[in-house]
């Protein structure tokens, strides 16, 4: 089975962590856009960060220059459901789905929010969602989670993984949520 | 006790009822956005074990090496952190204390009774994400992890 994974993913194994040069103790959240893409990932990749902001929390600034006190506040203020993706910056898995959830982010821009946490920065909020496997993708519908699902169905490797080759795996993610969000309507 | 023997054949003398101090500080790439960087030898130490332990499982690494390196580096930063590579595909309560319980050391008890890495590290050969490679070099682990 050919499959050119590496040269599309290798590109893109960048954190979604961006520092904000006016950072406060309180932790803030990133929100991924799926209008920000290639370019603006370029752009976010060649930030340096300066060494006062080389300390354990960061206040993250939304790629759409909204800043949030709490995750909370995040998912009270979204008018469209939430998909948060739980990751971890080692996990190889969840680097794997950057590309796809890009994807995802862009084609389903109307019907949802792409959110991502780092459960290393945020542990707290990983943990108040009993979060243990890396990735997991909760759906959050009025501020609460309404579906939640892991990067294997049933927790086994060796059953279909969600995320197929590149375009695959994003249309994957995109049946999985749009499945979810009429299922209760 | 296989999870004891694991790590004490490749962190010699560091036992699992031990959490060592890192051995060195990590280095910090210039221009590199604040997050730890693993030590180049337990880098080495992990990409080894990985080889071994995929030719000894019949398990093979991922298509996709980006996904095998990432994983090794984070085995790495928690050897380096906690005294054991403990999965880094997972989320805990309490790192230090999984770290010296054992079960989700590498190779964790999933993978060692049912061929389970979740992690992608070790696929079976029936995975669809599964290479023909049962190796990787440093060169490798860098270029596939140098954007990060």
């Amino acid at each position: 089975m050919a499959l050119s994974l590496s040269a599309a993913i290798t590109t893109r194994y960048a954190t979604t962590v961006r520092p904000c040069p006016s950072s406060s103790p309180k932790s803030k959240l990133s929100h991924f856009s799926s209008l920000q893409l290639p370019s603006e990932l370029r752009n976010f990749r060649s930030q340096h960060v300066k060494s006062r902001l080389r300390r354990r929390t960061f206040a993250l600034v939304a790629s759409k220059n909204q800043t949030f006190s709490s995750f909370d506040e995040l998912l009270e203020k979204s008018d469209k459901p939430v998909l948060v993706d739980f990751y971890a910056t080692w996990c190889g898995p969840c680097q794997f789905m950057v590309p796809v959830l890009e994807q995802v982010s862009a084609s389903l821009i109307d019907k949802i929010q792409v959110v991502k946490i780092d459960t290393e920065k945020y542990p707290a909020i990983a943990d108040k969602y009993q979060i243990q496997a890396l990735p997991t993708f909760i759906l959050f519908k009025d501020g609460k989670p309404f579906d939640r699902f892991l990067l294997h169905e049933r927790q086994n490797p060796r059953i279909k993984l969600l995320a197929l080759e590149g375009a695959m795996g994003a249309d994957q993610l995109i049946e999985r949520v749009e499945a979810s969000l009429q299922v209760k309507q | 006790m296989r999870a004891l023997q694991a790590s004490t054949s490749y962190s010699a003398g560091l036992g699992i009822s031990s959490v060592a101090a890192p051995p060195s500080r990590p280095r910090r790439r210039l221009g590199a956005v604040a997050k730890v960087e693993p030590t180049e030898k337990s880098i080495e130490i992990m990409r080894k074990f990985s080889e071994q332990y995929a030719r000894k499982s019949d398990t093979y690494f991922c298509v996709d090496k980006g996904v095998t390196s990432v994983v090794i580096k984070g085995l790495a930063e928690h050897r380096d952190t906690l005294g054991a590579p403990l999965c880094p595909c997972r989320h805990y309560d309490d790192k230090a204390a999984e770290a010296q319980q054992g079960f989700w050391n590498c190779p964790c008890v999933p993978m060692r009774e049912r061929k389970e890495c979740h992690c992608m590290l070790f696929l079976t050969p029936d995975n669809d994400f599964t290479g023909q490679e049962q190796a990787i070099t440093m060169e490798e682990i860098r270029e596939t992890t140098a954007n990060m």
